[in-house]
């Protein structure tokens, strides 16, 4: 039992550091944005601040059962998927599961919590949340095209579907799966461009257009749940992307308190700066219509995982 | 009397009854035929074991009854369907015309599938499959002389499938003597080392049923414009009759063929494999742009059909127990939801997407059942369609070459999100409109049912072990050794697994806390209002303002995927028609009917013979 406490503590744990990192990030984007647009922006602390302000509003909009549903859809996905995924490679501190569900599971876990959003957004009746829906849910048609061919070359090129027999295979050889299958990872880098949908690829928010689209309708401790849905969300698919192409972070044979810490500030390092990429080409970017952005991640990122494919069936 | 004769005879006289009694008592009719059949599903399940066999002979031609391991997977859809489906039929044809012709007709269709399984020889199976097509095809024209075009293109198209069929089992007999299938199977008749058209002539027979390309192009219409009772077993239980058939030819074809001549198996299954993928894909993406939906679920029917045959063509022992595991969920999920579309219609009057909105008000219950079944559908976890879904794209990359199949199932099943949304969108979510304000939930007879498929699928999630038995059984018997399996966790050659035990668990420790979070917080504070009580931009829409969005839902994927809009096999078959037609117009110009021509053909051919007479009959 005294095990099965302590996995759940660090469950929770775990949950509370992918939930500050989100949401730090997010503030320092918002911070960083404001500066290129020559604004002075506010604190990196904001987003905390906006989350508080949500979950104390006296009174709150329901829409209904789904629109209840939706924000408990995007956290469930959002903490199921945490616990799949290995934070650390092979520390006993984070307790994980993820030799319990491997790279198949967590794709299609991801999209429940877009599911629930999705069904949440129909039910408000606005017409402008259901056009940010088919928008989000065709844009995933695109980039998920090049992400899969991605993955699939990997899971063939190391025969493993695990992620963190993945991240294990980089820790063994030392060569980062970013440079054992560049192709694999160009494609998935440029998929991730639509996964976080920053302009060019902000067509489902799209502000001035949609106004802000499927959450238009939501508000309060709604709205509040799904922003924090939204922070754990972005620190799961870095953590997923620096596991799965540049080395992971964390030595599977040290769980000192020192070593731990080192694998955390390693895996902030890298996720923050990955994290700046989509971030970095978004700000040089107008938006893109959907049909356009469909076809962009149709064009060159299938093409480069393809190829990608191909380098994992001959060069293995 | 022998149990299989006792079954069919039970099912005949339950069909003869329910027409003569629609004569005198009309109403009586729907629990008649959902007795039947719910007796006949008591009987089988408590006194029918896998290997009982019975044999008999008709004429001097000995026939064979008994069930294998095998056909078993295929009985439990079709009794367990058959059964919710003809209580569902109660309420569902209250109120409409001739219903000893539809009760009589879906009890003979169910009759027809029992007897394929029961079937162990050509003969019975061939008079068993066109009393199936038979009695479906009626009631495809149930509705009248609109659906007279769409009933025809079935038609045409089954008897294709059955004079392949047909073909094949006279040569059957020709070659190897016998009409019995396991001793067909065991003398090589699809080992392709001497006939190879036996096994793709029986091929052709089964993919038309399983509706894959090129010869699915009867299915849209046949199953959108059937009564929705029926189409839950069309689509659920029937197609898998094809399932069977390639099943069992493509298992038989590989375990019973030389090394020499594995190279044609191998072959046929990429062909096969193949075009079940880009039946998918086409199905998929054909889907999405239907307005009306029970077209949608139609199409979708054909996808989900195609990953089916995907799972089979692959061979390994993971992917044909992904289609097995696919082939029984989909029959729960598919079943479900051509019944929450016959509930709709029932209650609104029109299926038509762009009409109706708003309605998980007014049916609730109806909601939940599209909900549980679409995320099957979709196959999100942890629910059975996952299960299948992970099985197959396991399958397909650790155990076969066919990367990119991978990558076509893959967008396949992304773009099925789309149509997935459309259909729990278009019906159930959005503004609620002043048209559907009179709506009602569906009667209890019509709920139960589609509820029970609902709490099956939540079960085939969280314990798939209960349909791996019988798959793993039927399996054994097609000839994989040691088929593994285990209650809840699924798990590949690679040794990777996902424990459904485990994901289960998260989810449901997640949802109940942050669903009580939500509930309990604030809850006097939380206010509930309707779809009208929104800002748009920043504005509050008026009281007649027209905000329902519907049309040309997916139109920038349609731009986006245009190019594969292009293609369309029913235009092809259409020209191949309109060719044919043609050619015989010619023929008829010859043949006028017209006395003088005939004359002038016979002077023609006097002067010819006239003129070449020293060439024709020189000796």
């Amino acid at each position: 039992m005294e095990d099965l406490g302590l996995k759940i503590f660090g469950a929770i744990l775990t949950t509370i550091m992918a939930f500050t990192v989100g949401m730090t990030y997010g503030g320092i984007v918002r911070k960083l944005t404001a500066r290129v647009q020559n604004r002075y922006g506010p604190p990196v602390y904001q987003n905390f601040l906006d989350l508080l302000k949500l979950q104390s509003k006296k009174t709150n909009i329901a829409h209904g059962f789904m629109g209840h549903m939706a924000p408990v859809w995007i956290i469930i996905a959002a903490v199921t998927v945490l616990m799949f995924i290995p934070i650390l490679n092979g520390n006993l501190w984070f307790p994980n599961l993820s030799f319990h569900g491997d790279l198949i599971f967590l794709l299609y876990m991801m999209v429940f919590g877009s599911l629930g959003m999705a069904l949440g957004a129909g039910q408000t009746g606005n017409p402008n949340s259901a056009i940010g829906v088919t928008r989000g849910l065709s844009q995933m048609v695109g980039y998920e095209i090049p992400f899969v061919l991605a993955l699939v070359a990997l899971m063939i090129q190391f025969q493993t579907t695990s992620v963190q027999d993945l991240t294990q295979v980089q820790h063994e050889t030392g060569v980062w799966n970013a440079f054992a299958n560049p192709f694999a990872f160009l494609a998935a880098l440029l998929a991730s461009l639509g996964m976080f949908r920053y302009s060019p690829f902000d067509i489902v928010g799209a502000p001035a257009e949609l106004a802000s689209g499927p959450v238009s309708e939501f508000g309060g401790k709604y709205l509040g749940t799904m922003m924090s849905g939204g922070a754990v969300f972005a620190f799961i698919k870095l953590t997923l992307y620096v596991h799965l192409f540049f080395g992971g972070a964390g030595n599977p044979d040290d769980s000192g308190i020192l070593a731990t810490l080192a694998g955390i500030g390693i895996l902030l390092v890298k996720t923050f700066l990955l994290y700046m990429i989509p971030v970095f080409y978004g700000w040089i970017n107008p938006r893109y219509r959907t049909e356009q952005a469909i076809r962009y991640f149709w064009g060159w990122p299938t093409a480069l995982g393809i190829v990608g494919v191909l380098w994992a069936v001959f060069f293995n | 009397m022998n149990i299989f004769f006792l079954l069919i005879t039970i099912l005949f006289s339950g069909a003869l009854l329910v027409f003569l009694i629609n004569k005198v008592a009309p109403k009586i009719g729907g629990i008649i035929a959902f007795a039947t059949i719910a007796l006949v599903s008591f009987l089988f399940f408590t006194q029918v074991d896998t290997g009982d066999t019975y044999q008999f002979t008709l004429g001097e031609i000995p026939m064979q009854f008994g069930v294998t391991p095998y056909t078993y997977i295929f009985a439990i859809i079709v009794l367990g369907l058959g059964t919710l489906a003809s209580l569902y039929s109660i309420g569902y044809m209250q109120g409409k015309k001739r219903l000893g012709y539809y009760y009589a007709n879906f009890i003979l269709t169910v009759t027809g599938m029992i007897g394929i399984i029961f079937s162990q020889d050509f003969i019975s199976f061939f008079i068993f499959w066109e009393i199936m097509t038979w009695s479906s095809y009626l009631l495809v024209i149930y509705t009248g002389h609109k659906s007279q075009n769409i009933g025809m293109k079935y038609m045409i198209f089954s008897a294709i499938g059955a004079y392949a069929m047909l073909t094949a089992i006279v040569s059957i007999k020709a070659n190897y003597g016998t009409y019995n299938i396991a001793d067909a199977i065991q003398n090589g008749a699809f080992n392709f080392s001497e006939h190879m058209y036996i096994p793709i002539m029986l091929l052709i027979g089964f993919t038309v049923k399983a509706a894959l390309m090129p010869l699915h192009v009867w299915a849209p219409n046949a199953y959108s414009k059937s009564p929705m009772a029926f189409t839950s077993i069309f689509s659920g239980a029937m197609s898998k009759m094809g399932i069977l058939g390639i099943g069992l030819v493509l298992a038989s074809a590989y375990s019973y063929t030389d090394h020499e001549n594995v190279n044609y198996v191998v072959a046929l299954r990429y062909t096969l494999g193949w075009l079940g993928g880009i039946t998918a894909v086409m199905a998929t993406i054909y889907a999405l742009i239907q307005t009306d939906a029970k077209k949608l679920l139609a199409y979708s029917s054909i996808a989900q059909l195609g990953y089916i045959i995907v799972g089979l063509s692959t061979g390994s022992e993971l992917g044909v127990m992904a289609a097995l595991f696919l082939a029984i969920v989909h029959g729960i999920f598919k079943g479900a939801l051509f019944m929450v579309v016959g509930a709709v219609e029932k209650q609104v009057g029109t299926t038509d997407m762009t009409k109706i909105s708003g309605l998980i008000r007014k049916m609730p219950f109806t909601f939940f059942v599209a909900l549980v079944s679409i995320i099957a559908l979709a196959g999100i976890p942890p629910l059975g369609g996952f299960v299948g879904k992970w099985m197959l794209y396991e399958a397909l990359i650790t155990e076969s070459n066919n990367y990119f199949l991978v990558i076509v199932i893959f967008f396949s099943s992304t773009a099925a999100f789309l149509y997935s949304y459309r259909f729990l969108f278009g019906l159930f979510l959005g503004q609620e409109e002043k048209d559907t304000e009179h709506v009602k939930e569906a009667p209890i007879t019509m709920i139960i049912p589609m509820m029970i498929l609902a709490i099956l699928l939540m079960v085939t999630g969280a314990f798939p072990g209960i349909l791996f038995e019988p798959i793993a059984h039927g399996m054994h018997y097609l000839g994989f050794s040691d088929v593994n399996w285990d209650m809840s966790i699924l798990v590949n050659v690679w040794g990777e697994e996902s424990n459904m035990t485990y994901i289960n668990l998260s989810i449901g420790i997640v949802f109940v806390a942050i669903f009580a979070f939500l509930t309990i917080k604030g809850y006097k504070g939380t206010k509930n209002v309707g779809t009208k009580d929104i800002s748009t931009g920043g504005e509050i829409p008026t009281e007649n303002e027209n905000l329902t969005y519907q049309m040309d839902f997916f139109k920038p994927f349609e731009r986006a995927a245009a190019p594969l809009y292009k293609r369309s096999m029913n235009k092809i078959w259409n020209d191949l028609g309109n060719a044919l037609e043609a050619l015989t117009d010619f023929i008829r110009k010859i043949y006028s009917g017209n006395g003088q021509t005939y004359a002038l053909f016979v002077v023609i051919f006097l002067v010819i013979l006239l003129l070449f007479k020293d060439t024709l009959f020189a000796n």
